[in-house]
């Protein structure tokens, strides 16, 4: 099993303030290129960087190309991961899509990651003027003609549904041929099975259990050898999934130090992909973190579809049975990975059983410490990480075992 | 090999109609599987009534669960819910979405 980061670069407002210290962002983002260059010496595999926008608080990082350019120029091995790029061409043209991409792989030594999605929150949509019943549509089609223009030369142009050009040559070229390894961000297992039909890799956000993990990796397979008609030139049969990591000498310096962060990712995050409440979201007023602490635990899960449900026990901590919700409950909990780095070991073999291809960890979050998170990754990456890291071969040879027979050029770092 | 999970379908009425929209899926009549992924899933929920009898948040989290891509689910009060087409072209990625989310529910349900 393989191993990465995942930054939204989450900045809670402090308590008794509306608004952040001046140096706040500039110091989230510098902290956040440590972190990302200790990963690389430590052996983690991926940083996966997300695009959103307007989403205070909950994700600062707007402009994932920039900061994977800075990563690069900081890191030797590990790649480097859009967690997505929004693809519907009101957020990003394609052909700017194309050349962002094909520079960062170029200026990255051939590291880069494609991540693709089309995202969900009224902000997000609304600000760009997205339908929300289109973004799907408007992600296949935009997809499909980047990877075109990253491979074909030239670009014969294209008159579509939702934009067209005429025919250009779109440069540079990336240094991954034919094109670097494509994935697609996944809540839903119905999204999983498109990235398996499309032969993209499944980023997976819907926090799975390993059995979930399993079954969802057996269907994957089995469609990629089946029922696969890639998007691309090159599949990347692939299956990541999210988890939190804080990784302590006890658990209960763990929980301390790491459960904060993790409720408060779930909440701001459910706030704003909650209709009732990220659409009336007031820009520049809003203070999600003063929310989320005066809000007795026991309600924090309220706003997403159960009333009186908090992120503890009780008789109502019933998971809820929609899968988005469901994952935002997840993704509150203590999880597998937050712990000791035995506690953790213990949660990553059940996955590592079920053949996943890579867990991605949540660990700059809420409003956990720069120097715990750095202390976390150093703990995971010299005690818990090389064991794994050791049995990847073994990995490796399964998964060729379940593409054989597929005749489709692959291009994947799993 | 099971690429889909059509064959847990306990109805046959149910499985047969999903396993043609497959088959559409495969021969690229999205339409079709949309308009057989929003047919099973009206009558999951008149034959489970309970899903929807509570009122309330788990009431309309049924109706909104099923997917907004071109089509979605409404339900004026006292009524059965109803599909609404926003559009009649689908994209692939659509009828994958709207097929797989039609089967998860008859499984889950134990339809």
């Amino acid at each position: 099993m393989k191993f990465g980061l995942f930054y939204e670069h989450q900045l809670p407002k402090p308590y008794d303030s509306d608004q952040w210290d001046p140096d706040a962002e500039h110091k989230l983002l510098k902290n956040a290129l440590d972190q990302v260059e200790l990963a690389d010496q430590l052996g983690f595999d991926y940083i996966f960087e997300v695009e959103h926008h307007f989403l205070e608080e909950y994700a600062h990082s707007s402009a994932p190309e920039i900061f994977l350019a800075a990563a690069s120029q900081r890191t030797k091995n590990i790649r480097l991961g859009h967690g997505i790029a929004l693809m519907p061409p009101r957020y990003n043209h394609p052909a700017r899509v194309a050349e962002r991409i094909s520079t960062l792989d170029l200026l990255s030594d051939g590291r880069v990651e494609f991540g693709t999605g089309e995202s969900a929150s009224e902000m997000e949509l609304g600000g760009f003027g997205v339908p929300r019943e289109e973004k799907k549509l408007q992600w296949e089609e935009a997809t499909r003609q980047c990877i075109r223009m990253m491979t074909e030369t030239p670009y014969p142009g294209y008159e579509g549904a939702y934009f067209g050009m005429p025919e250009r040559n779109v440069i540079p070229k990336p240094l991954q041929k034919p094109h670097p390894p494509l994935w697609v961000a996944s809540s839903r297992r119905e999204t999983t099975m498109v990235a398996a039909r499309l032969g993209m890799g499944s980023l997976g956000f819907a926090f799975e259990k390993p059995e979930e993990a399993a079954e969802r990796v057996k269907q994957y397979f089995e469609i990629v050898r089946e029922e696969c008609t890639p998007i691309g030139v090159a599949i990347n049969p692939a299956l990541a999934v999210l988890s939190s990591l804080m990784c302590c000498d006890s658990d209960e310096e763990a929980m301390a130090k790491g459960v904060e962060g993790t409720q408060f990712f779930s909440y701001s995050l459910a706030y704003y992909y909650n209709p009732f409440t990220g659409a009336k979201h007031q820009p520049g007023k809003g203070h999600i973190y003063r929310k989320f602490k005066d809000t007795p635990e026991e309600e924090r899960m309220g706003m997403f579809g159960g009333r009186g449900r908090g992120f503890g026990g009780g008789d109502d901590n019933k998971e809820p049975e929609d899968e988005v919700q469901r994952a935002l409950w997840r993704a509150a909990q203590r999880g597998g990975c937050i712990g000791t780095p035995d506690f953790i070991r213990e949660t990553l073999l059940k996955y590592e059983a079920a053949h996943l291809d890579t867990m991605i960890f949540v660990s700059q979050s809420g409003n956990r410490k720069h120097e715990d998170v750095m202390e976390s990754l150093e703990m995971f990456g010299k005690q818990v990480l090389p064991e794994f890291k050791e049995r990847h071969k073994e990995h490796q040879k399964w998964r060729d075992g379940q593409l054989a027979g597929v005749d489709f050029e692959i291009n994947s770092s799993i | 090999m099971a690429t889909t999970n059509v064959e847990k379908i306990q109805d046959e009425k149910l499985r047969e109609t999903m396993a043609t929209a497959h088959k559409a899926l495969k021969e690229g009549d999205f339409l079709g599987v949309v308009q057989r992924a929003g047919d099973v899933y009206l009558e999951l929920l008149k034959r489970k009534p309970e899903l929807l009898a509570e009122g309330g948040i788990p009431a309309r989290m049924r109706i909104m669960m099923f997917p907004r891509l071109g089509a979605h689910l409404e339900r004026e009060e006292d009524k059965p819910p109803t599909v609404v087409w926003d559009r009649e072209t689908f994209g692939f990625s659509e009828a994958v979405t709207y097929f797989e989310f039609a089967v998860d529910q008859l499984v889950a349900e134990g339809l």
